[in-house]
């Protein structure tokens, strides 16, 4: 393979509505990812193109977008690795669009705020100015360690089929990263928290389809969270 | 009702159509069509407000086949209540839907409720 096509969905707000499809042709090397390719046709071939990254080794989820229609991070995704000469590049679906690749993830960071996902602690004095180290056994980290690989991406709530026909529900990421505090040891607002994702777009929308956990490129298993945070609304 | 017992209710009759399903599917394909009467007596529904397998005038049939009107009733308003939340989203049109499947869950309880009292009452 000498050379490679980017088939790269357009959207510039300026010059209307309607996105659109151009191509380019960029020069395959070993090792090469789609985000390499990106900033290939940014810097040599269409300097409008616009493009979200940052750190290249799948670290700050900056990237994320849909390759070949399933989604990914540019910059983790090898060329060699798809097996086609054509590669269709996306924005990730279920945000808002502003322009190119480049989407709006501020309703998912809404939601996620909405459910207090932080570390939650009845004397807030003491939390601001600790005297001493919350101990956590090796257990009590295993119940939460997977969910707290999530670099937030947004992958998992571009896959998510309820977002895409509910836009209320909360989506993967903001429940994952609830029951990723519910079920930290040193955590105290999971009674408040469980209040919050028992509601009509929270956690029972979930239908299964688990595609948030097949697309997530940490291996955290949003769909697992969802089905555990149930557990935890019912028996508490 | 709180969101967790609306579903722990359509998970609990889920089951329900599961168990009394099964009371059904073996009740009509297992003893009475041995009999050689159920399309004469039952399944034609001519002009029969009521029809009902015969076999369910008994008591604890019959409790089983009202069981199972009552589980399909609820599991089938919440579920269609579930898709128009998802069409719809909004509270104030959700409201209307939730009231609608109500009324349409109860008249459907009523008439079944009836029917199977009317059957159970011929001899």
């Amino acid at each position: 393979m000498q050379k490679v096509v980017f088939r790269v969905k357009r959207y510039i707000p300026e010059r209307g509505p309607k996105s659109y499809y151009e191509e380019f042709e960029v020069p395959f090397r070993r090792g090469m990812t789609v985000l390499d390719g990106l900033i290939y046709i940014k810097e040599n071939l269409e300097n409008t193109l616009s493009i979200r990254y940052s750190c290249r080794m799948a670290i700050c989820g900056s990237c994320g977008m849909r390759i070949n229609g399933i989604e990914m991070l540019a910059c983790n995704t090898q060329v060699a690795e798809l097996g086609v000469p054509i590669i269709t590049v996306e924005p990730m679906r279920n945000f808002p669009l502003l322009k190119d690749l480049v989407v709006n993830m501020d309703e998912m960071f809404i939601k996620q705020r909405r459910l207090k996902t932080w570390l939650v602690r009845r004397d807030t004095e003491e939390q601001d100015n600790p005297t001493s180290q919350y101990l956590q056994s090796d257990e009590e980290l295993v119940r939460y360690l997977q969910f707290s690989y999530c670099i937030q991406c947004g992958l998992c709530y571009s896959a998510c089929p309820v977002v895409a026909t509910f836009p209320k529900f909360y989506g993967p990421q903001p429940l994952m990263k609830s029951y990723r505090y519910i079920a930290d040891s040193r955590d105290e607002g999971g009674r408040e928290r469980l209040g919050l994702v028992d509601t009509s777009e929270g956690v029972w929308r979930c239908h299964f389809a688990g595609s948030c956990s097949k697309v997530c490129p940490k291996g955290v298993d949003p769909a697992l969270a969802i089905q555990l945070l149930r557990r935890r609304v019912l028996t508490s | 009702m709180r969101e967790r017992n609306i579903m722990l209710l359509h998970y609990a009759t889920g089951l329900g159509i599961l168990v009394f399903g099964a009371v059904h599917v073996f009740v009509v394909f297992f003893t009475y069509p041995l009999q050689g009467t159920i399309w004469e007596t039952t399944l034609k529904f001519d002009n029969i407000p009521f029809a009902i397998l015969p076999v369910y005038r008994n008591a604890i049939l019959a409790a089983s086949l009202w069981g199972l009107l009552l589980c399909t009733t609820i599991h089938s308003m919440n579920g269609l209540r579930v898709i128009f939340l998802e069409l719809l989203g909004e509270r104030a049109a959700m409201r209307v839907v939730s009231r609608v499947l109500y009324l349409v869950g109860a008249i459907i309880m009523i008439y079944g409720t009836r029917t199977i009292i009317v059957a159970n009452m011929i001899t």
